[in-house]
């Protein structure tokens, strides 16, 4: 049996007081190198759930554990975040100031690479996106197809063993989309990463290992594909 | 790419409203450059004319104008006398209108004192004796006043002539009309009366030893105050009230320049809301994003200073050459001041980007996810 990556007990997110209940008592758990699409209609928790996973918020109440150690107590969150975590978002958040390879490099700025080092490593993982020809462009003159690459690369830059990808190809076409999760299924497989991805799409979730369906804060299902 | 790379790339991010508070940064710095080296250079030059007259000591009765406050002549007779004094020169320095300048140094000096000989004429001659209708004019003061030799110079009521032109070796100097004691208290109708006298002390004496014979003065003296020669103008209330000026106009410029930058940066982390959360959602720490708007704020000021150290400078050179002015003025734009200035305005720029550099680290990384 695979150890476990992620434990969560009784998990709850309360907002305003607790007149919203975005998590209202999870229970689940997620080995390592697993592939799991997380759906369910919107406002269900998805997203709420996947900002506990990567330490961007933390539980109302309930455990949450990564590799043993308490999320809502890590002693550095950010750290986690920039060694652990690889983040991609729907709406890309790339910076728009900075060229591809420059956005690439970011989250390296928490380790202890050289300059000379991390534009190197940027620019292996653009080419690793197929990207490498566009590296010096801004955000702006990149399609959104590019734009999710570049974020995709970002998200891989520290090596993280888990990635989270919040509906990654919900700002993109369908050909656009499809290119986009074979990516990131092949960069998860071929790295042994842990992937969660948040979708409503059913198409996407059954390409995952495991779909965990959720509505109104709770897990109803969690079924192997 | 560096993290400075990352900080300049912020600013560069709104260049127009980067570049209009720098220009607020820079006019507040130009100010303090300007009005603090004004003041100073004020000071430092009466020091030099001291120096070039060979003055080791000054005793006057700096009140609050800018001419020191007129006393008995006698005065300098009591302190000829005392031991260690090589030689005494009674003076009368005002400063007052001549025909078309408004302010212009007037150095009446005793007939046949050490103060005369410090002048090197450049052209024509010394007045005759202490009675001839005659002024030498420093090589500034002519060139204010449009005067060369043998014209008319009107001081008060009455009319004199120009016989010489002289270099006194120091800004104050040149920049005076230099006539002989009685002739001047006479126009006046200040007879008996002297409001400078300059001390020359034995040769060899220490430091120590001049602000001893400067307390020996002021025992015997109690209408006029002796002091280190140049240091008198610093201590005079209306060199102080200036000073205090200089520093206080300063002070609200550099006030507008903290209250420009921290509105800038404010409203650069509301509207980079979204971009800080994802460096924060991305692993980066909040010390690092408090590090970049400090940055940020930092770098604005530094440029904001070296922009207002070099308006300042440029300024200042052009207030010189105004005719109102032109040869009282000789700014202290020392590489001191200048350093100063900068320090002042990078301390501007980080003090304003302390509050917005806050509010950016109080954001949550889980924003990146609203977006």
């Amino acid at each position: 049996m695979k150890p476990h990556v992620f434990a969560a007990v009784g998990l709850k997110k309360e907002f305003d007081d607790g007149r919203v209940q975005a998590l209202r008592g999870v229970d689940f758990s997620i080995a390592q190198g697993e592939f799991v699409a997380i759906t369910g209609p919107s406002g269900c928790g998805k997203t709420t759930l996947l900002q506990m996973l990567g330490a961007l918020d933390f539980p109302s109440s309930g455990t949450l554990h990564y590799r043993g150690n308490s999320i809502p107590d890590l002693p550095e969150p950010a750290a986690y975040r920039a060694r652990e975590i690889g983040i991609i978002f729907q709406a890309f958040n790339l910076l728009p100031t900075f060229t591809a390879l420059e956005n690439v490099q970011i989250p390296m700025f928490e380790t202890d690479m050289r300059a000379a080092e991390r534009k190197e490593r940027a620019g292996l993982l653009l080419k690793s996106v197929g990207l490498a020809e566009r590296r010096d462009h801004f955000p702006a003159k990149l399609s959104g197809g590019e734009r999710q690459r570049v974020a995709i690369a970002r998200s891989l830059a520290n090596s993280p063993s888990v990635l989270l990808a919040d509906e990654p190809t919900g700002n993109l076409d369908s050909e656009n989309a499809h290119l986009i999760l074979d990516l990131i299924i092949r960069l998860q497989r071929e790295q042994n990463m842990t992937l969660v991805l948040v979708t409503h799409d059913s198409g996407i979730a059954q390409r995952a290992s495991r779909v965990v369906h959720m509505k109104d804060g709770r897990i109803v299902s969690d079924l192997a594909t | 790419m560096t993290f400075f790379t990352i900080v300049v790339r912020g600013l560069l991010r709104r260049p127009v409203r980067t570049g209009l508070t720098l220009v607020g940064i820079s006019i507040g710095i130009a100010a303090v450059v300007a009005l603090v080296g004004i003041s100073r250079g004020f000071e430092q030059s009466w020091a030099a004319g001291m120096k070039a007259r060979g003055t080791d000591i000054v005793v006057s009765n700096m009140g609050s104008a800018l001419a020191p406050k007129p006393f008995d002549a006698s005065v300098r007779d009591r302190i000829a006398s005392l031991p260690r004094v090589a030689a005494t020169c009674a003076i009368f320095v005002d400063l007052t209108s001549i025909e078309d300048s408004s302010m212009m140094v007037v150095s009446a000096r005793e007939w046949g004192g050490f103060s005369w000989k410090s002048l090197k004429l450049i052209s024509g001659r010394m007045p005759h004796d202490a009675k001839e209708p005659a002024v030498v004019l420093g090589q500034t003061a002519a060139e204010v006043l449009k005067k060369k030799i043998g014209d008319p110079i009107q001081i008060e009521a009455k009319e004199l002539f120009v016989v010489g032109i002289v270099n006194g070796g120091a800004l104050v100097e040149n920049g005076s009309v230099i006539l002989s004691l009685p002739l001047f208290q006479e126009i006046t109708g200040n007879e008996g009366k002297i409001n400078i006298i300059d001390l020359r002390a034995d040769p060899g004496m220490s430091e120590d030893d001049l602000k001893n014979l400067c307390a020996q003065i002021n025992t015997l003296v109690p209408e006029a105050r002796a002091m280190i020669a140049g240091e008198h103008v610093g201590n005079s209330q209306a060199y102080r009230f200036i000073s205090a000026m200089s520093w206080g106009t300063s002070l609200l410029a550099v006030i507008v320049g903290v209250l420009g930058v921290m509105n800038t940066m404010l409203m650069t982390v509301f509207e980079r809301k979204q971009e800080i959360s994802i460096l924060l959602a991305i692993g980066w720490k909040r010390a690092r994003v408090i590090r970049m708007v400090l940055w940020e704020s930092a770098l604005l000021g530094l440029l904001g200073g070296i922009g207002g150290v070099m308006i300042g400078a440029v300024g200042v050179k052009v207030l010189e050459t105004l005719p109102a002015i032109h040869g009282l003025l000789e700014p202290d734009l020392s590489t001191g001041l200048m350093l100063v200035s900068i320090v002042i305005a990078v301390a501007v720029g980080v003090i304003s980007g302390i509050y917005p550099a806050w509010r950016s680290s109080r954001l949550t990384p889980s924003l990146a996810m609203q977006g």
